[in-house]
């Protein structure tokens, strides 16, 4: 009864060989595509480095004029401008500017490339259920996958540094603008279609002028969730060499520095409420200039 | 206590017939340390099996790190003997202890070529036979060119928070790196680190920076260990600023020079005889280290299942370091 009690596994030398399998196939991948690939996203480092370098550069009172600008421009609300300024000040007395500035740039490039990239799969997805079929599966793996895992093949194609940290946070974040692009653009009314269909309307007119505008409060929800789930990806991306805020963390942890840990992580936590505020705000106002009535 | 003070005695009588007939007769029991790492468990359990097969002895392991177990034989005067004890960390106690006669240091390299330092693949040094030294590297970043900024050489250092990131801040200070074209770049993690010195290897990539060894990607990509050219410039230099966060004017050093002792007490150092001998004679050359820690890594081997690899994939090398009636009986017994 052997069987029963002890689950039949493969046996050791047997799945010794299939690991090594896997681990000689990705190597011999990278030895012959790696280089490739990291000319490939070399431009892409070229412009976060220039991003950053310009966000370091400028003197802090006009970046926090700036800031100050932007989020008004997005939440329209005084308390809001005086408690982010407040609390940049504060992160600058602290003496984290400059890692809150890498950590502003790598996180304001990922979520511009997760639009980039995650808006038009949305509405690829939107356009066909076969597509919607593949697509999501794949989502659920991004997003459930622990980030350690595909950290591996990340360090052995690209290396260690700031591209290879920005791929693991687009990993990580992209789902959410994909899925809720997709999900804003199937709940447009049927009805709204129509009348579309009626006036003659190109499906690429259609798609423009009735179901993204419509669908636009879904797909600012995407964005935010995207925004949030890369912000929590900062310590992780700094795991292989990403410069600012999380690698503050990482020494912390490290050397048990309990009050740089806090400082660190809290100044994170005021960049996500910002953002966090600002677009939820920004998209609020959309909804009410499309005057669309839900449920 | 009656045992162990009769026992102690008996052991002191037995001294005077000549402990090297005792203990090839009669070892008794020894206790061990196993040190938690990958080479330490290599280590003990071949020191196990030869002392147990070769000169009958009774060999009982004892798990622990470097400053437990220094701790314990310090204070306790137990385990007996520990193979692979790191110096640098405890040096002041170690000192201490030898001075006073409490712990003597049979073997002051158990492994050679180990410790910590800037290593290069074996394939930079092929091509570029002219890089001699640290002194030669530092003259070409153009050898060595970072991925984010091809125009400057990359110098991979120790992650954020290690304390020999200090070392490696201030030794590219000493050495005036930034102004000769070179950047210091933060792995982030071990695993960063390791991934980085894999990619490079896997490609073929020209590779620069920190590492120690005896360890198995050392040995994996056979990294070979630069020399400073310089002369290591004293402690003074080396534990009052190279190896603080803030050292104003750091003076050229070559790292420090780790060292790893095998340790017995006083009273195993009385009663030993022939096997204080075989510890003394027990160096491990480390390209030999190196590739039984691939062995270990790769088929996840144990300290046990490597040592088993090691007595019959080495013979040249252990049976040097026994009597070739020792080695007969090891040999009989694999």
């Amino acid at each position: 009864m052997n069987w029963l009690t002890e689950f039949p596994e493969m046996s050791r030398t047997d799945l010794r060989d299939l690991k090594k399998g896997g681990d000689e196939a990705f190597k011999a991948f990278s030895r012959a595509y790696g280089e490739a690939l990291e000319n490939f996203f070399f431009p892409l480092l070229k412009f976060l480095k220039w991003f950053e370098d310009l966000l370091v550069a400028t003197p802090w009172p006009i970046m926090m004029i700036i800031i100050a600008l932007l989020v008004w421009a997005g939440s329209r609300s005084l308390p809001m401008v005086a408690g982010t300024v407040i609390s940049m000040l504060l992160i600058g007395y602290l003496g984290m500017w400059e890692d809150t500035m890498f950590t502003l740039a790598l996180i304001s490039v990922a979520t511009l490339i997760c639009i980039v990239v995650g808006i038009p799969f949305g509405i690829l997805m939107s356009k066909s259920d076969r597509t919607q079929a593949v697509v999501t599966p794949i989502l659920d793996i991004m997003q459930t996958i622990p980030p350690f895992v595909y950290l591996i093949p990340i360090l052995l194609l690209l290396g260690i540094g700031r591209v290879p940290g920005l791929i693991a946070v687009i990993i990580f974040a992209i789902p959410p603008v994909v899925r809720l692009t997709n999900l804003g653009i199937r709940l447009v009314d049927k009805d709204v279609l129509e009348a579309a269909d009626s006036f003659g309307a190109s499906p690429w007119q259609k798609m423009r002028t009735v179901q993204l505008p419509l669908a636009l409060p879904n797909i600012f929800a995407g964005v935010n969730q995207t925004i949030m789930m890369a912000l929590s990806m900062v310590v992780t991306a700094s795991l292989i060499g990403v410069t600012g805020l999380g690698q503050e963390v990482l020494v912390a942890l490290n050397n048990q520095y309990l009050s740089l840990g806090f400082m660190n992580g809290l100044a994170i936590v005021a960049i996500a409420i910002v953002f966090d505020r600002v677009s939820q705000k920004y998209g609020k106002r959309l909804q009410k200039h499309s005057e669309v009535v839900h449920g | 206590m009656k045992n162990l003070f009769a026992a102690a005695a008996i052991a002191t009588v037995g001294l005077g017939f000549g402990s090297a007939a005792m203990a090839q007769e009669d070892c008794g029991e020894i206790s061990m340390a196993e040190f938690n790492w990958a080479s330490g468990e290599l280590l003990a359990a071949v020191d196990k099996i030869i002392l147990e097969e070769g000169y009958g002895c009774d060999v009982e392991l004892v798990v622990g790190g470097t400053a437990p177990i220094f701790a314990s034989m310090n204070e306790k005067g137990t385990p007996d003997i520990a193979g692979e004890q790191w110096v640098n960390a405890v040096r002041q106690l170690v000192d201490q202890a030898i001075d006073e006669g409490r712990l003597f240091a049979v073997n002051t390299a158990p492994i050679t070529g180990l410790g910590e330092g800037w290593w290069v693949p074996p394939y930079t040094l092929e091509a570029n036979p002219e890089l001699k030294t640290a002194l030669d590297i530092i003259e070409r970043p153009d050898l060595f060119p970072w991925a984010e900024d091809p125009s400057k050489g990359a110098i991979v250092g120790c992650p954020a928070g290690w304390g020999c990131q200090f070392v490696m801040n201030n030794l590219f200070q000493a050495y005036d790196m930034e102004a000769k074209g070179w950047v210091l770049v933060d792995p982030g993690s071990a695993a960063g680190l390791d991934g980085s010195i894999a990619k490079a290897n896997e490609r073929g990539e020209n590779w620069l920076g920190y590492y120690w060894s005896p360890t198995s990607i050392i040995g994996k990509y056979n990294l070979q260990p630069v020399p400073f050219g310089v002369e290591y410039a004293g402690d003074e230099n080396w534990n009052g600023c190279i190896s603080l966060e803030t050292c104003i004017d750091p003076a050229k050093t070559s790292w420090i020079k780790s060292e790893v002792f095998t340790i017995v007490t006083d009273e195993f150092m009385q009663r030993g005889g022939p096997i204080n001998e075989y510890l003394a004679a027990r160096v491990y050359p480390g390209s030999v280290m190196g590739e039984m820690l691939v062995y270990m890594s790769e088929e996840q081997a144990d300290g046990e299942d490597a040592a088993y690899e090691f007595l019959s994939r080495f013979e040249n090398v252990w049976t040097q370091w026994v009597s070739p009636e020792v080695a007969a009986k090891v040999k009989a017994s694999l």
